[in-house]
């Protein structure tokens, strides 16, 4: 084991370049095994198919390859609103394998493996200037990434039982190292609006963040995205990526949500809070899920009453009504940065910066939210008018 | 030689609206920093001593006579909690305070600690994120 943290840089360096190569060479090996023929017997394996979902991502040509038909059904269906051919080559290229449809294996970790705590999901990474690898030990997720030239391979041992971590946000790390590599921040927070302009919605996991972008999308609102968007820095533009919000039981009684738009894996448990499922916005609010919006403010939920000392800005919605009001800028920040950060597997440092000049470019505003679904959506469309 | 600081490695920062944002890529924590807090931090940041501070800030709030007391307390937390290390003065170097604005008062600093982001990296399935640190290469 190297001695310094220097040796152990460049030692993981190299481990981070061999095993992309690995997971690659491993990935045309299932692409190959899908087709039809056991590369190993030459004989005929079970019927499932190898292809491609061409998407326009942030504005971006994205190619996802996968190998198997249950990564498109169950881990890559989420982008299918994303679909859009385009000529020429994919600016960036995610490769997708499980070893369920293909029978074949993730190399060998060149690491030590981490042993995940019951409820835990620790992720070991590895990188050097050219690789990045993320392998999850509670999820057995894993993802190797060439950010600079485009190219990530995700894989799972089993698609027909994706991880709830991928469930909420499929290919969530090889998306983010890629996207970042060409100028797009993916950010923790919902997007809504109207006419192509919003908001974005921030606070941290259980703020209420969810459950108001789906108030906003049953309302007729537009809506991007419940809980992490593309964040396009110069143009103040959120982006869209899956498909999928997440709910908890209660606030899918409240929203009445049907059936049919929740997944049927039901409720799983998070350990931020209660059971949370998916819920597909394209069937819960058809129409309303957009590519992107221009932001034009943050708007952070509260669950907590407001204090006297706040100008409160009234809604025009009676004494019951939500109550919205103007928060400074490093309370904005304050709100979006943290969990954007520690949820960027790599570079997180330089995402402040961005974030930070986003909350000087437009205003912060808190909402508090009422038990009406219907009311809190009211005022941030009312907010969202006002802004123009 | 006095002694003089700089900001800890793992420390990404930022000042908006006169607030410090300070985030510790470590662990998740995330600090605030308002009242004259972002000045001191400012002046940290440039290597300046204890003694650099309290005289800045004396030359700038003349008259106070909680400065000395307020920058010990400050500098003690940063210190608890990363956010500062220790560091010999880089040689030549200059501290220069920010200009004031006019008719500006003293107020003491104000540091506020959040610990929230701790469940995303010990406990959240959902939001992944590394414990691990860095690995060690297989035997």
């Amino acid at each position: 084991m190297p001695a310094n943290p220097a040796a152990a840089q460049a030692s993981g360096g190299d481990i981070a370049d061999a095993y992309f190569e690995l997971l690659g060479e491993r990935f045309e090996q299932a692409v190959a095994a899908v087709h039809g023929v056991d590369p190993v017997t030459n004989t005929k394996r079970r019927p499932a198919g190898a292809g491609t979902l061409d998407l326009e991502m942030a504005g971006l040509p994205v190619r996802l390859r996968y190998a198997g038909d249950a990564l498109r059904a169950n881990l890559l269906s989420p982008f299918e609103h994303l679909a859009a051919g385009f000529a020429g080559d994919p600016v960036l290229t995610i490769s997708a394998f499980d070893t369920a449809s293909s029978g074949i294996e993730s190399p060998t970790p060149l690491w030590e493996p981490v042993e995940a705590a019951p409820g835990t999901n620790p992720v070991v990474r590895l990188h050097s200037e050219r690789a990045c690898v993320l392998a999850a030990a509670g999820s057995r997720a894993l993802t190797a990434a060439e950010p600079d030239a485009g190219e990530a391979i995700f894989h799972l041992p089993d698609a027909g039982a994706i991880p709830p971590s991928e469930r909420a946000a499929p290919i969530r790390e090889a998306l983010q190292l890629l996207m970042a590599a060409r100028g797009r921040l993916m950010t923790h927070a919902g997007a809504v609006g109207r006419d192509g302009r919003g908001v974005l919605l921030v606070g941290r996991g259980g703020s209420g963040k969810s459950t108001l972008a789906l108030s906003c999308a049953l309302a007729g609102m537009e809506i991007v995205a419940d809980d992490y968007i593309l964040l396009e820095p110069e143009s103040l533009r959120a982006h869209a990526m899956q498909s999928t919000a997440k709910l908890t039981e209660d606030s899918a009684q409240r929203l009445a949500v049907p059936s049919a738009a929740i997944d049927p894996a039901g409720f799983e448990s998070t350990l931020e809070g209660p059971a949370k499922t998916l819920v597909d916005i394209r069937t819960l609010a058809p129409g309303t899920l957009k590519r992107q919006l221009e932001i034009r403010a943050l708007v952070a939920p509260t669950l907590r009453p407001h204090t006297t000392a706040h100008m409160a800005v009234p809604c025009g919605l009676g004494e019951d009504g939500p109550v919205l009001w103007p928060i400074s800028a490093a309370e904005g920040l304050r709100a979006v940065a943290p969990s954007t950060i520690v949820q960027s597997g790599f570079g997180g440092g330089s995402s402040l910066a961005v974030l930070a000049d986003l909350v000087r470019r437009v205003p912060s505003y808190a909402l508090e939210l009422s038990p009406d679904p219907a009311v809190n959506a009211a005022a941030v469309d009312g907010l969202v008018a006002e802004l123009g | 030689m006095a002694e003089s600081f700089r900001i800890g490695p793992e420390i990404v920062h930022e000042t908006v609206d006169g607030e410090v944002i300070a985030i510790d890529l470590d662990n998740g924590s995330y600090y605030s920093l308002a009242g004259s807090g972002p000045l001191v931090w400012e002046l940290l940041a440039q290597g300046a001593s204890e003694t650099e501070l309290r005289e800045a800030l004396e030359a700038r709030f003349g008259g106070v006579e909680t400065i000395a007391e307020d920058i010990a307390a400050l500098i003690q937390q940063l210190q608890e909690n990363g956010l500062v290390v220790e560091a010999e003065p880089a040689e030549g170097a200059v501290v220069v305070a920010p200009a004031s604005g006019e008719g500006e008062a003293y107020e003491a600093p104000r540091f506020e600690r959040y610990t929230d982001m701790k469940d995303y990296f010990l406990l959240d399935p959902i939001h992944e994120v590394d414990t691990a640190g860095w690995p060690r290469p297989a035997a």
